[in-house]
C-alpha cells in the first residue's frame, strides 16, 4: 500500500545503497518471521525500522549482525553479494549492532571494553601502553559528549554512557577494517533514557550520521519520526511501505504498523461469554519504584482482560507482582478474597494463581522430564492413595489433560524438551488447567506457535472463561489483545492511562487503540 | 555533561603533610583492590602479636612466615587464574605428588643411579604444565567442568604417582637445590623472595598485556567474550597449563627443601590454596582479582596458621577455623547476580 | 536481559538433533551396557569370577558404594554436590564405635540422627550463606574430618565383648547377608521416596528447572534441605555399615568415599546437571565400580593406579551425560 506521493526519491538523486537485503525470507517451526523482506540501507541516513512485535524487525536484524542464517534471500553489499555467517563477519563489513542494555563486560572499564580483542595498536615493547589506551579512548569518547573517567568499570556507569560506549566500539572498529560507511543498529535505545539523555542522544546520531548509517529500532513512533530521515515499516514479516520521515505522521504510521481493518473470528470471538459476577483478583494501589504506580484493577471470573502496552510501560512487571516473582513498594493483591503475600510465588500458587511465562523452555517446563510429569506437577499431592503417589492416578490425570488440551505427543512418558512450541505451551496451560487455578496470567502466549496450535490455546482459553476461570493475557499483537479480551487496559509509562471494552461485535480496531499505546 | 563518575569527595579536600602521604598511600591501596587485604593482614598480625607477647613479631617468627608463605603463595598465583575465569582448579595435589615423585626418581638419591641436576627444572615444569594443559583442554574443547575435571585428573596423577614410587620414600641428595630452597637474602627467604618475583611477573602481565584483557573478559561474561571475539578455548587452555606449571614448581621447591621425595607430600594443599584465594579476594564467580590478591591471600593464610600454632591451638581446630574463614571468605566474594538460584 | 539476544543464538530453536546430541547418550543403556562388558572381561580373566565368595565380595563393596551413593546422588539431583559425605562419613565411624561401648544398640540411631542433623545443617548453610554447594559441603566435610580426628586420632576397635551388637549389619538371614538386605531396603526406601512422595518429586523438579519449580511454588528451601538430609542420612549408614564389617571405626575412612561416590551416581549415568538419573542409576554405577575394583585386584593392579582409572572413568562418564543445553557457558 504505497502511496504515489510517497515513492522515494528517484536513483538518480539518489546514491546506490550500502547494503540492500532482497526478499529475505526466514522460518521457524511453524513461525514464518520474515517472508520475503527487502531492505536498501543508503549512506549518511537514519534509517527508522517500526512495526508490531512479531512483525519480524530483531529477525531482520539478527540476520544483519550474523546471528542469524536467513532461509532464503540475498544480501548486497556495494553491489557485491555476500554472506554472514557469523557476528565477526558482520563486524569485518562494519555492521554491528548497539543492544538495549549494552553487551559488554561488566567487570571491564569502559578503555577495556571499548578496545577488546583490538588492542594490538596499543602495543608498546609487547606490553600494553595504558596512557594510550586511555588518551585514545577519551578522545573517542569526547567525540559522543561522554567525559566519564576511562577506567570506570562498565557496571558502574548509566546505561545512556554505556550505549555510547558501544556506539564508540562499533564505530571504532569499522574504522580499523577500513569501512567507510559502517552500519549501526540501535535497538530500543531511549527505553532506559530519560528525556534529557534522548535530546543528547539524537544529536550525537545527527553527527555520527555524517560518517555512518544508522539503523533506529523504536516504538516510540514520535521519536522515530523526528530523528529518522526514512522509515520502513514491517507487518507479519512483509514490507508494508516506507515514507521520508519528514512526510510522515504518526497517526499514518500506527495505521500502517497495525492495519486498518480487524480480522474477525481469528480468535473464537464468538465463545465469548459474559463473565461471572465475583472477583478473583483484586489489586489496590499497587506501586513499584521505576516501574509502575497506584495501579488499582480487578477482574472477574471468566473474565480476560488483555494489558497493553509499550515495552517499559510497566505490565510485564505488574503481572509478576501479582504472581509473587517481585515485590512491590506497596498496595494488596486479593486472589478471589485472599491477600497474598508479596515476593512469594509459593503463597500465589497456593491461592490458586497461575503463571504462563513468556519463556516456556527456560522457566515454563522442566525440558527433560516427561510431559506427564510436568502435568502433574502441581496436582502430586491429589494423586496419591495412602500418602504414597499413584503412577496409576497420575496416568490417568495425565492423559485425561493431555487430550483435553490436545497435546501431540508420542507418549506421555516424552521428554517436553522435543515438543513442538505450540504442544509445550499446552503442557504448561494443562499443568495450570488441572490445578484449582482462579486467576491465570498468560505471558504472550502464542508467541513462537504455529497457527494450528494457536486455534487450540485460544479454544483453551474459551474453556477457562467459560469455567469461570480469571484472564490477564498480555498478547504479541494489538488485534491479539482486541480479539481474545473482554476489556483492555492501557499502560504507559508505569500507569494506567486507559480502559476500552471490547465487547463481542462491537471490538475496537487496534487503530483506534494504538494512539493510546505510544 | 555526563556526571563524573570518580569518588566526588576527593578534589574538595586535599590534607598536607604526613596526612597527605597517609592519603595517599591509602588511595593507592584502594586504587590496588587490596585494602581490605591490607586491614585483614594488620588484624591478624595485631591480634596474635598481642597473643603471643610479642613473640609473634620477632625477627626470626616473620622469616619463618615468610618462608612457609611463599610455596603456597606460588600455588594461590597459579590456581586464581583459573578462579578467575571463573572456573576452579582442585588438580594441586595431584600435580604436585606427581611431579615430586619424578624429582625423586630422576634427581640424585639413594635409591637409582639417576642424576639429571638441573635438568629436572623444566622437566618438573614440563609435567606440571602438561598435565594443566590436559584439564585446560578437557574443559575448554570437551567442556566438561573444570570443578570435575581437575579434581578427576587429581586423582588420576595423584595414583600414578603412588604406583611410580611404589610407595616408597626417596632421600634426595643433590644439595644445591636445598641450600637454595633453605637459604636467604639479607634476612629475607630465598622462596620469599621468588615468590614475589613471580607475583609481580604475572601481575603485569594480567594488567598489560591483551592476554590478560582475555582473561578478565571472560570471567565476567563469557557469552560477550565469545562475540567480540576473545579466544575463548585458547585462553582457557595457556590459563591451566600455566597454573601446572606453576604446581610443578612447587612440587620442586616443596620437595627439596623437605629433602625427601613421597607421595603424599601434596596431600592438603588443595584446600589452604583456594582459601588463599578466596581471602585474597579473587571472586569465585570470575572477573575479579589478580595475582596480588592471590599473594596476599596466602600471606593471610599463613600468617593466621602461624599464629595459631605459636598459640598452641589444637591442629584440629586450626582445620576448623581454616574451614570457617574460606566459608566466609566466598560469602564476602561472590556475586550474587551472577549465580541466581543456588544449589 | 541484555545479552539474550547472544544467548539465544547460541541454543537456536531449530536444531533438535544438535540439541539431542548435546543432551548426552541414553544414559542407563549405556551404563548397563559398560557393567556388561566389564563382568565379561573379567570373567574371562578370572576362572573364579562367578564364584559365591567373589560374587560377595563384589556385593558386599556394592552395597557400601549403593548407599552413600545414593545420597549422593540426591544431592546430584537437586543440582548441587556433597563433598562433605567423606567427613561425615569418618566423623560416623568413630562415633559409631564409641558409643557402641556406651550405649549399645542406641549407637546405631544416633549416628543416623547425626547424618541426618549435618544434611539439615548443610542444606541450611546454602540457604542462608547462599554459596555454592561444592564449596560449603567442601567446608563442613573438612571441619567433620577435623572432628573425627579430634575425636580419635587413631582407629578404635570393637571390643570382642561388643561383636553382637554388630550383627545386625553382619548377621544373615536365610543364607543372605544383611549387609545386602540393608542396602537393598535403602535402595527401595529411595526409590519410594524419589518416586512416591511428592517432595521427593520436588527433588527431580527442581534440578531439572529450578526457575520454573520456583514460579509454580515448590518449596526449595524444603526441597534442598530434603536432598541432603537424605545424603547425610546415607553417608551415615555407610559408615555404620563399613565400620561393623571391619569391626571398628577408622577416623580417616571416609576420604575415599568422596570420590567414589560421585563415581557411582555420574558412571551410572546421572548428569551433574540435575533433574535426570535415579535410584537405578546409581545401582548400576555401584556394581560398576564394584566389578572394576574386584576384577582389577584380581588381576593385581595396584590399589593406587586403580584410583587413577577412577578418577578417569568419573571424567569420562561426566563428559558423556552432561547437558551442555542446560549451561550457556561451561565453567
Amino acid at each position: 500500500m504505497i502511496h504515489p506521493d510517497d515513492h522515494p526519491m528517484t536513483s538518480l538523486a539518489r546514491p546506490a545503497p550500502v547494503l540492500e537485503l532482497r526478499r529475505v525470507r526466514k522460518s521457524y517451526p511453524g513461525v514464518v518471521a520474515l517472508d520475503g523482506v527487502d531492505l536498501a540501507i543508503y549512506p549518511n541516513e537514519i534509517l527508522g525500522l517500526v512495526g508490531e512485535n512479531g512483525a519480524g524487525k530483531s529477525t531482520l536484524m539478527k540476520i544483519l549482525v550474523g546471528l542469524v542464517q536467513p532461509d532464503g534471500g540475498a544480501i548486497q553489499a556495494s553491489g557485491k553479494p555476500i554472506a554472514l555467517a557469523d557476528p565477526s563477519d558482520a563486524i569485518r563489513h562494519g555492521i554491528g549492532m548497539v543492544f538495549q542494555d549494552g553487551s559488554m563486560v561488566p567487570n571491564l572499564s569502559l578503555v577495556e571494553n571499548l578496545f577488546l580483542c583490538h588492542e594490538r595498536g596499543f602495543r608498546r615493547l609487547g606490553l600494553l601502553s595504558r596512557r594510550a589506551m586511555r588518551e585514545r579512548a577519551a578522545s573517542l569518547l569526547k567525540e559522543v559528549n561522554i567525559h566519564t573517567d576511562v577506567e570506570t568499570p562498565i557496571a558502574e556507569v548509566p546505561p545512556a554512557v554505556r550505549q555510547m560506549v558501544e556506539l564508540t566500539r562499533l564505530l571504532w572498529q569499522s574504522t580499523l577494517y577500513g569501512q567507510a560507511n559502517p552500519i549501526l543498529i540501535l535497538d530500543e535505545p531511549t527505553t532506559v533514557l530519560n528525556e534529557g539523555e534522548r535530546a543528547t542522544l539524537f544529536r550525537i546520531l545527527e553527527s555520527v550520521k555524517r560518517r555512518a548509517s544508522i539503523i533506529l529500532i523504536s516504538h516510540r513512533l514520535q521519536e522515530v519520526v523526528e530523528a529518522s530521515d526514512r522509515i520502513v515499516i514491517l507487518k507479519d514479516g512483509r514490507n508494508v511501505t516506507e515514507l521520508p520521515a519528514a512526510r510522515a505522521r504518526v497517526a499514518e504510521i500506527e495505521q500502517l504498523m497495525v492495519g486498518h481493518a480487524f480480522s474477525a473470528d481469528r480468535y473464537r470471538e464468538e465463545e465469548q461469554a459474559a463473565p461471572r459476577p465475583e472477583q478473583v483478583l483484586e489489586v489496590e494501589g499497587l506501586r513499584k519504584r521505576g516501574a509502575f504506580d497506584s495501579i488499582s484493577f480487578s477482574v472477574r471470573g471468566g473474565e480476560i482482560v488483555a494489558l497493553v502496552g509499550l515495552v517499559g510501560s510497566g505490565k510485564e512487571e505488574i503481572c509478576k507482582c501479582i504472581a509473587g516473582l517481585q515485590r512491590p513498594d506497596a498496595g494488596r493483591v486479593r486472589i478471589a478474597g485472599r491477600d497474598l503475600a508479596p515476593g512469594s510465588p509459593s503463597h500465589a500458587v497456593a491461592s490458586g494463581q497461575g503463571y504462563v511465562p513468556i519463556d516456556r523452555r527456560s522457566e515454563g517446563l522442566a525440558l527433560n522430564l516427561s510431559v506427564a510429569k510436568n502435568v502433574n506437577l502441581l496436582v502430586l499431592d491429589r494423586l496419591r492413595r495412602a500418602g504414597l503417589v499413584n503412577p496409576g492416578q497420575e496416568r490417568a490425570n495425565a492423559a485425561r489433560w493431555m487430550s483435553e488440551c490436545r497435546i501431540k505427543a508420542p507418549s506421555p512418558s516424552t521428554p517436553c524438551g522435543t515438543l513442538s512450541g505450540g504442544n509445550q505451551q499446552k503442557a504448561i496451560m494443562a499443568k495450570w488447567l488441572s490445578s484449582d487455578v482462579k486467576l491465570l496470567v498468560l505471558d504472550h502466549p502464542t508467541r513462537g506457535v504455529d497457527v494450528g496450535a494457536k486455534d487450540d490455546i485460544y479454544r483453551l482459553l474459551r474453556q477457562l472463561a467459560r469455567d469461570g476461570i480469571g484472564m490477564i493475557v498480555m498478547c504479541d499483537t494489538l488485534e491479539e489483545d482486541i480479539g481474545l479480551s473482554h476489556r483492555l487496559m492501557v499502560m504507559k509509562d508505569g500507569r494506567l492511562v486507559g480502559e476500552v471494552a471490547c465487547p463481542l461485535g462491537k471490538k475496537p480496531t487496534p487503530g483506534d487503540i494504538i494512539g493510546m499505546v505510544v | 555533561m555526563m556526571p563524573d563518575w570518580r569518588d566526588p569527595a576527593a578534589a574538595s579536600h586535599r590534607p598536607v603533610g604526613l596526612a597527605a602521604s597517609l592519603a595517599a598511600v591509602r588511595r593507592w591501596v584502594r586504587h590496588l583492590g587490596i585494602e581490605g587485604q591490607v586491614v585483614s593482614l594488620a588484624v591478624v598480625v595485631a591480634l596474635f602479636t598481642i597473643g603471643t607477647g610479642g613473640r609473634y613479631l620477632t625477627g626470626s617468627n616473620v622469616q619463618v612466615i615468610l618462608s612457609l608463605a611463599a610455596i603456597p603463595t606460588i600455588i594461590a598465583v597459579g590456581l586464581h587464574q583459573v578462579v578467575v575465569l571463573g572456573g576452579m582448579d582442585l588438580s594441586v595435589e595431584g600435580v604436585v605428588a606427581l611431579c615430586v615423585v619424578f624429582v625423586g626418581l630422576l634427581t640424585r638419591n639413594n635409591m637409582n643411579r639417576n642424576d639429571v641436576g638441573m635438568w629436572i627444572i623444566p622437566v618438573t615444569l614440563g609435567i606440571g604444565a602438561a598435565a594443566g594443559f590436559v584439564s585446560g583442554a578437557c574443559n575448554a574443547k570437551l567442556r566438561i567442568p573444570s570443578f570435575i575435571v581437575t579434581l578427576g585428573m587429581s586423582w588420576v596423577l595423584w595414583g600414578f604417582a603412588v604406583f611410580v614410587s611404589q610407595g616408597q620414600t626417596v632421600a634426595l641428595l643433590d644439595s644445591r637445590f636445598h641450600v637454595f630452597v633453605t637459604g636467604n637474602v639479607g634476612g629475607i627467604p630465598n622462596l620469599a623472595i621468588l615468590a614475589v618475583l613471580l607475583t609481580v611477573f604475572l601481575q603485569v602481565l594480567q594488567d598489560r598485556s591483551q592476554f590478560g584483557r582475555y582473561m578478565y573478559a571472560i570471567g565476567g561474561d563469557e557469552v560477550v567474550a565469545r562475540h567480540a571475539g576473545v579466544p575463548i578455548d585458547r585462553v582457557k587452555i595457556v590459563i591451566f597449563t600455566t597454573a601446572g606449571l606453576f604446581y610443578g614448581l612447587s612440587a620442586l621447591l616443596l620437595t627439596t627443601r623437605l629433602g625427601g621425595s613421597q607421595a603424599i607430600t601434596g596431600n592438603n594443599l588443595v584446600f589452604p590454596a583456594v582459601t588463599a584465594v578466596a581471602v585474597g579476594g579473587v571472586a569465585l564467580t570470575g572477573g575479579i582479582g589478580g595475582a596480588k590478591n592471590a599473594a596476599l591471600g596466602a600471606l593471610i593464610v599463613t600468617a593466621l596458621n602461624d599464629g595459631l600454632i605459636l598459640m598452641h591451638v589444637n591442629p584440629y581446630a586450626q582445620d576448623a577455623v581454616n574451614g570457617a574463614v574460606l566459608v566466609v571468605a566466598v560469602a564476602l566474594t561472590l556475586d550474587r547476580k551472577k549465580l541466581g538460584f543456588i544449589k | 536481559m541484555p545479552t539474550d539476544a547472544l544467548r539465544n543464538g547460541e541454543v537456536s530453536g531449530q536444531d533438535q538433533h544438535a540439541r539431542a546430541r548435546s543432551r548426552g547418550v541414553p544414559a542407563l543403556a549405556y551404563a548397563t551396557g559398560l557393567l556388561a562388558v566389564l563382568v565379561v572381561l573379567f570373567s574371562l580373566g578370572n576362572r573364579h569370577f562367578f564364584s559365591l565368595y567373589n560374587l560377595n565380595t563384589i556385593a558386599s563393596y556394592a552395597a557400601i558404594l549403593l548407599v552413600v551413593g545414593l545420597g549422593q546422588m540426591c544431592t546430584i539431583l537437586i543440582g548441587g554436590i556433597d563433598l562433605s559425605v567423606g567427613g561425615l562419613m569418618s566423623l560416623t565411624a568413630v562415633v559409631f564405635v564409641l558409643s557402641l561401648r556406651i550405649i549399645g544398640y542406641w549407637a546405631y540411631p544416633l549416628c543416623l540422627a547425626l547424618g541426618v542433623a549435618v544434611g539439615y545443617v548443610n542444606g541450611t548453610i546454602l540457604t542462608r550463606v547462599r554459596i555454592p554447594s561444592f564449596l560449603a559441603t567442601l567446608g563442613t566435610g573438612g571441619i567433620m574430618s577435623s572432628l573425627a580426628l579430634l575425636v580419635s586420632p587413631l582407629p578404635v576397635d570393637v571390643p570382642a565383648s561388643h561383636y553382637a551388637l554388630l550383627s545386625v549389619v553382619n548377621g544373615s538371614v536365610l543364607h543372605l547377608k544383611n549387609l545386602l538386605l540393608l542396602a537393598l531396603l535403602f535402595y527401595a526406601f529411595f526409590h519410594v521416596v524419589l518416586r512416591l512422595t511428592v517432595a521427593g518429586n520436588h527433588i527431580l523438579f527442581v534440578g531439572s528447572n529450578i526457575t520454573m519449580s520456583w514460579m509454580s511454588g515448590i518449596d526449595i528451601v524444603r526441597t534442598r534441605n530434603l536432598a541432603y538430609v537424605l545424603s547425610g542420612l546415607a553417608a551415615s549408614l555407610a559408615a555404620i555399615l563399613v565400620s561393623c564389617g571391619q569391626f571398628g571405626g577408622d577416623p580417616t575412612l571416609g576420604s575415599v568415599y568422596i570420590l567414589t561416590s560421585i563415581a557411582a551416581v555420574v558412571v551410572g549415568g546421572t548428569a551433574m546437571t540435575g533433574g535426570a538419573g535415579g535410584p537405578v542409576n546409581t545401582l548400576i554405577g555401584a556394581l560398576i565400580l564394584s566389578v572394576m575394583e574386584n576384577g582389577m585386584n584380581v588381576v593385581g593392579v595396584n590399589a593406587y593406579f586403580q584410583q587413577s582409572i577412577l578418577g578417569g572413568v568419573t571424567i569420562v562418564s561426566v563428559y558423556l551425560t552432561f547437558d551442555r543445553t542446560k549451561v550457556p557457558v561451561v565453567k
